[in-house]
């Protein structure tokens, strides 16, 4: 019999508030961790070459592309996933909002990176132009859209997000 | 945008967003891959490194010694209990050659990437182990990797047995062509050769075999748009009955025919999870996923012109690389290239013929256009050839040869039937929107400042709804409509989405035929247990016959409800009236759910008007197709022909190649729209396809046949700085058949929309010559294509 004897890591991580103690193996990615250790299906496996962005999660307070991140890196990280922009109460965030009333996507599946990457835009820029939107949405592909209303959901994002904040 | 006010009364018309949308924005959709049972096995597949050799031997035992390994099963141990996958579409049907495609090969292999054995593990880090461990003794052979190749004689033949690389050959077309060419001013010949290009959509091919021994029966969760087909499929490969056989789909992410069936990991999973008891899944790479192939053609396109532009006729003998056979339904395109020719052109003597040539690339899927966009870069980009041979303005050659709106319903010279249309108002649509001849100046002022700004032109012709006889692509669906004691409604259809929106479409529709709230409409779709018989998402059929089977059964159901609140409110049931889930009868007015309660449970008395329950089941089957066939043989498969025109300016750096998409404009006809906003989505996602088509998406291969595209660093899509800003405009003519005049609007984009591309970039260069006919526009080819013109043509003054 042959064992694929592997060294485990033990990492702790907080993954949208919650503390996780964990023993995994070294070379489980942070993608892995959440869907099959913590079954968190949100984030989505595109391509595991860093590519397609649906697997893109904030590591402390920077968006990154979860099928490229080895989960044993992170220790102590806080970690942010799509399922965390929902308020506890079951509200929509303005940003998700905004995505599904302008029928931002269509299937869904690009949505984690879409939505992450918005957060963060909007995070240091509430009111972003064209160009800058289309910078911070550059490593997340869409099939569906075209982009059009992608585009078009991240200013209504904007607005609703100020209106919230005001 | 949410819910927008309109002059339309009720909800079809509007941008409503999805009722499907929700889930997604939280995370908590539920993809085929987010889905896991207790004991959940995981499959790795090994396949093939050669594009051809035979198999000597197989040694598992490698794999089989690696801890966590449950199954290791080989072609030969597979084919003891499973059946190979019946066609989706048989060449055999249409008299062609007909190969037999299994799970995991035998003793040969035709392609690389073809499946050769399966480890299931109890995970999927130790099945891909494992499948490194096993050995296969190849005996290579010599592959044939291009058309021409294939044909020539003395090729090495692709399958075992065949006396010919060839699926089938077929000529499409009708009219003294010989008369119309020997008639001509001028007869231009444009080589067109369009490469190989696939969907990729972002979540991969996922597929989760559950047997149930206690019943004997297998559930297949999947990425699967066809699943009652599927089902048949299945039951022939696992040697069940189809009573035995559930087929899920769950949400999917994105399938543009890619997800349409005849896969070998469909069947395999099923049978691996009978084998051995336990729920085995198989979630697809993107290595994997970008084998599959599509469109690669090579295309003669002579057209017989006058002088001032008219065509009198078109010959096009084109080769279709379809590469290894396949049970998938993706040859079919190459037929359909053929028989959408001359698109929207007034041409009656047409010489076409396909040769649907085997090769030891790997197979085809349907991918959306589904060969029509293939037709429409032929066509567009000869017109422009043409054009500027003749020193005409490409617009105006068009406009020149359009079918005129007064024509239709129109025969085409392959015995299609086109419905409605008015190409030449669509055109001119496009072109206003953008500012056509704003661009031309502005064209004219960047190039004397030595910037190469092209403006160019596409139009394409998309059949929808298509049905083929003898197959499993249908051409009508069904819908039941139930509404609950309470009032609430759920709609189960045969239809599926791939995500594009349309059980909110047909939810429209329905909230509109019953008379109820659209918020209180369920739509549930991709279930072969629940739903009913109906055959899923294709050839942008979903909201014509899913939503016209609902809309009459809805109907349907309409009446019984009015009936009984006529009883109930004891008025004549004429003067009963139902919006939006407000039932009236002059100043009177009912509840919804009292009535609908007493549907169920006063069946002796008020309720004894109607037979309960409140449900109905309707087909919907469009017109116009004609499956026996003409004089001539030509059968007419789709019941609408949706058609929309593309304008794009580019700007091309002359020092570099690089193309970029300056704007964008189409003018969109696909019938009655339900919903503009997913209409819209439609439309730009399509034209992103194009963009991707014309300037970058390509799947290449070396010497042997091995591929050399594996990632999404090789095949690169469109990102949201390379889609420029897209003006949409619908120019609706109705199709006189449909429920509400619908066309469809799922297909339509990706062969117009890379035409127009290409037509400005060789519009941007003309100041050089360059007329490029081959995709896709690299920068280094078409930067090559500049630096030959120039050494051609050194005389001309260039910048």
């Amino acid at each position: 019999m042959e064992d694929m004897l592997e060294d485990t890591v033990l990492v702790n991580l907080r993954v949208n508030g919650k503390l996780h103690e964990l023993e995994i193996p070294a070379h489980k990615s942070l993608l892995d961790l959440l869907r099959e250790d913590l079954n968190m299906t949100g984030t989505h496996m595109g391509c595991m070459t860093g590519h397609c962005g649906a697997c893109t999660v904030s590591i402390d307070g920077r968006v990154a592309k979860s099928c490229i991140t080895l989960a044993a890196t992170l220790s102590r990280a806080k970690i942010t996933t799509i399922e965390g922009l929902t308020e506890e109460d079951g509200t929509l965030s303005p940003i998700q909002q905004a995505f599904w009333d302008e029928a931002g996507f269509q299937c869904g599946y690009c949505a984690p990176g879409m939505l992450m990457c918005t957060a963060e835009l909007l995070e240091s820029n509430s009111d972003p132009s064209d160009s800058e939107i289309e910078t911070a949405l550059a490593g997340n592909l869409c099939r569906c859209t075209g982009y059009q209303s992608l585009k078009r959901a991240v200013k209504a994002a904007a607005v609703k997000a100020k209106e919230k904040a005001s | 945008m949410g819910e927008q006010t309109s002059e339309t009364e009720g909800y079809v018309g509007r941008s409503v967003r999805t009722i499907e949308g929700r889930g997604p924005v939280m995370g908590k959709a539920t993809y085929t891959n987010d889905i896991s049972f207790p004991g959940q096995l995981h499959a790795h597949i090994l396949r093939s490194p050669h594009a051809a050799a035979n198999i000597k031997s197989i040694d598992t035992s490698g794999a089989e010694k690696v801890a966590g390994v449950v199954r290791v099963v080989t072609g030969a141990e597979a084919a003891k209990y499973i059946d190979p996958i019946p066609h989706y579409i048989d060449p055999a049907v249409f008299g062609g050659r007909s190969a037999t495609i299994r799970c995991l090969a035998l003793d040969h292999v035709w392609c690389f990437g073809q499946p050769v054995a399966v480890v299931v593990a109890e995970d999927k880090r130790t099945a891909r182990y494992a499948v490194s461990r096993i050995t296969v003794d190849y005996e290579v052979t010599t592959p044939v990797i291009d058309v021409e190749d294939a044909l020539k004689d003395g090729a090495p033949m692709v399958v075992p047995g065949w006396d010919a690389n060839m699926i089938m050959e077929v000529p499409f077309g009708s009219g003294d062509v010989e008369q119309a060419f020997s008639s001509a001013d001028r007869v231009i010949k444009t080589d067109v050769k369009v490469h190989r290009f696939s969907t990729q959509p972002i979540e991969t091919r996922t597929y989760n075999g559950v047997y149930d021994a206690g019943t004997d029966s297998i559930t297949l969760h999947g990425t699967v748009q066809n699943p009652h087909p599927l089902r048949n499929v299945l039951s022939k490969i696992l040697r069940m009955p189809e009573n035995k056989i559930r087929v899920h789909a769950p949400v999917i992410g994105g399938a543009f025919g890619m997800k349409m069936h005849g896969h070998p990991e469909e069947g395999m999973v099923c049978f691996l999870s009978k084998l051995i008891g336990q729920p085995v899944k198989w979630v697809e790479d993107r290595e994997e996923c970008l084998l599959i192939g599509a469109r690669e053609q090579v295309h003669s396109v002579e057209l017989a012109v006058t002088k001032d532009g008219m065509i009198l006729g078109l010959r096009d003998h084109y080769l279709a690389n379809t590469g290894a056979p396949s049970s998938c339904p993706g040859w079919g395109m190459a037929f359909l290239t053929g028989l959408t020719m001359p698109g929207p052109y007034s041409v009656q003597n047409v010489d076409v013929q396909l040769s649907a040539v085997v090769t030891n690339k790997p197979g085809w899927n349907a991918s959306r256009g589904y060969g029509k966009e293939v037709t429409a870069l032929a066509l567009e980009l000869s017109v422009d050839n043409a054009a500027r041979e003749l020193g005409i303005d490409p617009v105006d050659m068009r406009m020149k040869n359009f079918i005129k709106k007064d024509q239709f319903p129109y025969d085409s010279p392959t015995g299609l039937i086109y419905d409605s249309g008015d190409y030449a108002g669509v055109m001119q649509k496009a072109m206003d929107a953008i500012g056509y001849d704003e661009w031309k100046t502005k064209q004219e002022e960047a190039l004397k400042e030595g910037r190469y700004i092209g403006i160019g032109v596409g139009f394409e012709l998309t059949p929808e709804g298509g049905t083929l006889p003898g197959t499993l692509v249908g051409g009508y669906d069904s819908s039941t409509v139930r509404v609950a004691p309470d009032g609430s409604v759920r709609v189960l259809t045969g239809v599926t989405t791939p995500g594009s929106g349309n059980p909110t479409g047909i939810a429209q529709i329905v909230a509109d035929e019953l008379g109820v709230r659209l918020d209180t409409i369920e739509v549930v779709q991709g279930d072969t247990t629940s739903c009913p018989y109906g055959f899923g998402n294709s050839s942008g059929r979903s909201t014509i016959v899913g939503g016209g089977s609902a809309a009459k059964a809805a109907v349907e159901v309409r009446e019984k409800i009015i009936k009984v609140a006529a009883a109930l409110m004891e008025v004549d049931e004429s003067s009963v009236t139902m919006k939006e889930g407000v039932i009236a009868s002059g100043d009177k007015i009912i509840d919804l759910e009292e009535v609908c309660y007493a549907c169920y449970t006063r069946a002796y008395d008020v309720g004894s008007v109607i037979e309960p329950p409140l449900e109905a089941t309707a087909m919907f089957k469009p017109g116009l197709v004609r499956h026996t066939p003409n004089e001539k043989g030509q059968i007419n498969p789709y019941p609408s022909y949706s058609n929309a025109a593309y304008v794009a300016i580019s700007e091309v750096d002359v020092n570099t190649g690089v193309v970029k998409l300056l704007k964008f404009s189409v003018a969109h006809d696909c019938g009655k729209v339900i919903n503009p906003i997913l209409v819209e989505g439609q439309a730009c996602g399509a034209i992103m396809f194009g963009i991707g088509a014309a300037l970058a998406e390509n799947i290449t291969f070396d010497e042997n046949g091995r591929q050399l595209t594996k990632s999404l660093m090789d095949y690169v899509m469109p990102r949201i700085g390379d889609v420029p800003s897209i003006t949409l405009t619908h120019h609706d003519s109705p199709n006189p058949v449909n429920y509400k005049g619908l066309k469809g609007a799922g297909e339509a984009g990706v062969g117009g929309s890379a035409a127009a591309i290409v037509n400005s970039v060789n519009n941007a260069l003309s100041p050089f010559g360059v007329m490029m006919t081959e995709t896709p526009l690299t920068a280094p080819r078409v930067w090559s294509a500049i630096q030959a013109a120039k050494k051609a043509q050194p005389q001309r003054k260039v910048a």
